[in-house]
């Protein structure tokens, strides 16, 4: 009798921590959203959900901040998995893991083709979320690239902004030389194994790593060739300071050690943080390479939102994204100035945020110009291995940088581990 | 998978040194009341052996089953062996082997050496304030990794602390590429491992000196034997049980290592190779790659993960042999 009971009341036990669980997932009006970086990405989204919530006060949203890793963890898991609980409505996707996402999971994220005016965003961001005719993501912030330089380092060593503007790389190493020389600064602070300038170099002569049907394209590759050159040279003409990492990056520029800075212009927040230079930088359009197909607009980074199909509320998702993504322009006049996030809707360019002079770039009209330079970014399709690319790209790098082994036998040696990695 | 295994051998070495449980199979027999009492122990038993059976045994043989097959997130074909012929091929993962297997050479000796010697030194009674020295040499091994990483990086960067340090000693003429370049940035990691684990081993080893009666130190001393003498035929030999277990646990935690390489080299989600030229890459990282960073092949990873299992087993079995007592 003690043991008949004994073992019912384990059984109850465990039945009700069970049946808790089971309860947990419920039913309600409410969306979820995962993204990173809770200075800029997240903001953007508390400033929609605030808007969305004046029309739709008992509509519920959540905003989920995790690290970038953790999102693409989770992500993946719980695509993998094909679980349908624990689903977020709303996630946001960097641009160049995309194509992916969409080819690995197929059916996982909703066709967005038309639910959004397709023809008022930047078309080489329409582009890169295209798979097989179908549009999936919303765009949200451009990478532009550009050269941020500060005015009175270049000025030191006798250059006006007018010497600055569409120029080509190879110019750029003989002003940087000028710059060490007349200054003692170095141009530009340089992580030799960061591929980032290497992908704004391609982009900005319309290729990739990849051809148009997704084989590698690096050997044959001009501009890749012409980019990776280009690395040799910067390191060998010694106007960089070399650092490693995130944090060593932005405190070169921070501190004033070095004049210039090229990369997306999500960094004006990072450069802004460092008040006492206000009024000492300019920005102009990226250097470009020595080639006819290579233009001075380029982009690094910048990343979209994508609702997942499966998810309880997504045609409220979908709403919130039309209605503020898609169409609300003082929304995006607010985070521009409040979070520096260009967006790629192209009819808020013409607000009053984008159109003002701002003060700490010497009156220059930052936004207008690199509105205007976003329109001219090449599109490309980043196909579905560019981190296996880049490694690729980087692991041969430092070898070739002291000489060990020259262009062509890198890139060879590049392209046949790209090849043997992406062998599926 | 590999704390599987391990567990399996330390309830190995327990079950022998305790000849007195019951051999349940005959006992059933022979006396009645003890067979309703091992009902009842198999009983509270089976609720964690099911939960073992589903969490550990099922993972386990599903991910073998997982890596005979090559996806792309959640498109899959089975290819059979065809991943681990893919291994041999891939100068990625042959990479990734190279360099755990340097940090499994170089590292684990010096550190468990000097785990081994800190701890004689610490052991002798006559120094003042040994639990300070004690405390200060554990101290690394329970510090948080996120900060003691972002510290290295910064006082191993090129204008950092480290080289600051060195060249104002006249030691260098230039600062030394700590996380640059792709042989100093594995330096940088097993001085890492070293300051972070030594002391953690030392502690064991502190634990069973303490079993080392002090009478076989004198009576050596009286024969004549100097403390070197002493300490490879008295300490050595007697902690070689410990020495075992430390080893085989380094082995396996240098052979799973992912915590160091990932916080020293540059953002990892971002970061085109872990440290410069991959040089830092180890297999573990590389797995994580294969799954969240590159396009999700899970059926690789878990061919990966295999291989670490097999290596594991296999430097454990050449280690018992070589050290363990001959039962």
């Amino acid at each position: 009798m003690k043991r008949v009971s004994c073992m019912f009341l384990v059984m109850c036990v465990l039945f009700s921590i069970f049946g808790i669980t089971v309860m947990a997932g419920g039913n309600s009006g409410k969306i979820t959203i995962w993204a990173w970086d809770p200075n800029f990405n997240i903001p953007v989204m508390a400033e929609a959900k605030a808007r969305y919530q004046k029309t739709y006060p008992n509509m519920e949203i959540e905003i989920v901040e995790m690290a970038k890793a953790d999102v693409e963890q989770k992500l993946n898991t719980v695509l993998a998995s094909r679980t349908k609980e624990g689903l977020p409505e709303i996630v946001l996707i960097e641009d160049y893991n995309a194509q992916k996402y969409l080819q690995a999971y197929p059916g996982a994220f909703a066709d967005l083709t038309k639910k959004i005016n397709r023809k008022e965003f930047a078309s080489y961001k329409n582009e890169l979320m295209t798979l097989k005719g179908k549009i999936y993501g919303v765009p949200f912030d451009s990478g532009v690239s550009a050269l941020f330089y500060r005015t009175d380092i270049l000025a030191e060593a006798g250059y006006k902004p007018a010497d600055l503007n569409n120029i080509t790389w190879d110019q750029f190493i003989e002003i940087g030389k000028k710059v060490k020389e007349k200054t003692g600064k170095a141009m530009m602070a340089f992580d030799t194994a960061d591929g980032g300038l290497m992908r704004i170099m391609m982009q900005s002569a319309g290729q990739w790593y990849f051809d148009q049907n997704g084989n590698p394209n690096i050997v044959k590759n001009e501009a890749l060739k012409e980019a990776y050159a280009t690395y040799k040279k910067l390191v060998d003409s010694g106007i960089i300071k070399r650092t490693s990492g995130w944090n060593e990056w932005a405190a070169s520029f921070n501190k004033g050690e070095t004049a210039s800075v090229i990369t997306g212009c999500w960094i004006i927040g990072t450069i802004k943080a460092e008040k006492n230079q206000a009024g000492k930088w300019a920005v102009a359009p990226t250097p470009r390479l020595n080639l006819a197909s290579s233009v001075n607009y380029s982009n690094l980074g910048g990343s979209s939102w994508y609702v997942i199909e499966k998810s309880k509320n997504k045609a409220v998702a979908e709403d919130f994204l039309k209605t503020i993504f898609a169409t609300d322009q003082d929304f995006y006049q607010k985070i521009l100035v409040a979070q520096g996030a260009v967006g790629s809707y192209l009819p808020s360019q013409s607000g009053v945020a984008y159109t003002e002079a701002d003060p700490f770039f010497g009156g220059q009209r930052v936004f207008s110009d690199l509105c205007a330079w976003m329109k001219k970014i090449p599109s490309i399709n980043y196909g579905l291995f560019t981190y296996e690319a880049d490694s690729a790209m980087m692991v041969v790098m430092p070898d070739y940088l002291v000489g060990k082994i020259n262009i062509d036998t890198a890139l060879k040696r590049a392209e046949e581990q790209l090849k043997n990695q992406i062998n599926y | 998978m590999v704390l599987f295994l391990f567990l399996k051998e330390k309830v190995n070495i327990i079950m022998e040194s305790i000849p007195q449980l019951p051999r349940l199979g005959r006992e059933v027999k022979r006396h009645g009341h003890v067979s309703s009492k091992n009902r009842y122990g198999w009983f509270f038993i089976s609720f964690s052996l099911i939960i073992l059976g589903v969490f550990m045994l099922y993972p386990i043989i599903s991910s073998l089953y997982m890596s005979t097959m090559s996806s792309r997130g959640m498109i899959q074909r089975y290819v059979g062996l065809g991943n681990y012929f893919k291994l041999v091929k891939d100068s990625v993962f042959l990479q990734a082997l190279k360099n755990t297997l340097i940090f499994f050479i170089i590292q684990v000796p010096i550190m468990l050496f000097l785990a081994l010697v800190i701890a004689s030194l610490l052991n002798d009674k006559s120094i003042k304030f040994r639990g300070v020295f004690r405390t200060g040499i554990f101290l690394p091994a329970v510090t948080s990794l996120v900060t003691y990483a972002v510290l290295f990086k910064m006082m191993f960067s090129l204008d950092g602390f480290i080289n600051k340090t060195l060249l104002a000693m006249r030691l260098i003429s230039q600062p030394v590429p700590w996380l640059i370049d792709p042989f100093w940035a594995k330096i940088t990691v097993m001085i890492a491992l070293t300051w972070r684990w030594t002391g953690y081993n030392m502690v064991f080893y502190l634990s069973g000196l303490q079993n080392i009666p002090d009478e076989l130190y004198e009576a050596a001393e009286i024969d004549g034997a100097n403390k070197l003498r002493q300490f490879m035929y008295i300490t050595v030999p007697i902690l070689k049980p410990i020495i075992l277990f430390t080893a085989i646990t380094s082995t396996i935690g240098t052979l799973q290592l992912f915590d160091e390489p990932t916080s020293l080299s540059s953002t990892v989600d971002t970061a085109a190779t872990i440290g410069p030229a991959n040089s830092l890459l180890t297999m573990s990282v590389y797995i994580y790659n294969l799954c969240f960073k590159y396009m999700p092949n899970f059926g690789y990873a878990s061919t990966v993960a295999y291989v670490i299992v097999i290596l594991v087993a296999i430097l454990s079995i050449i280690q018992f042999k070589l050290v363990g007592d001959k039962r």
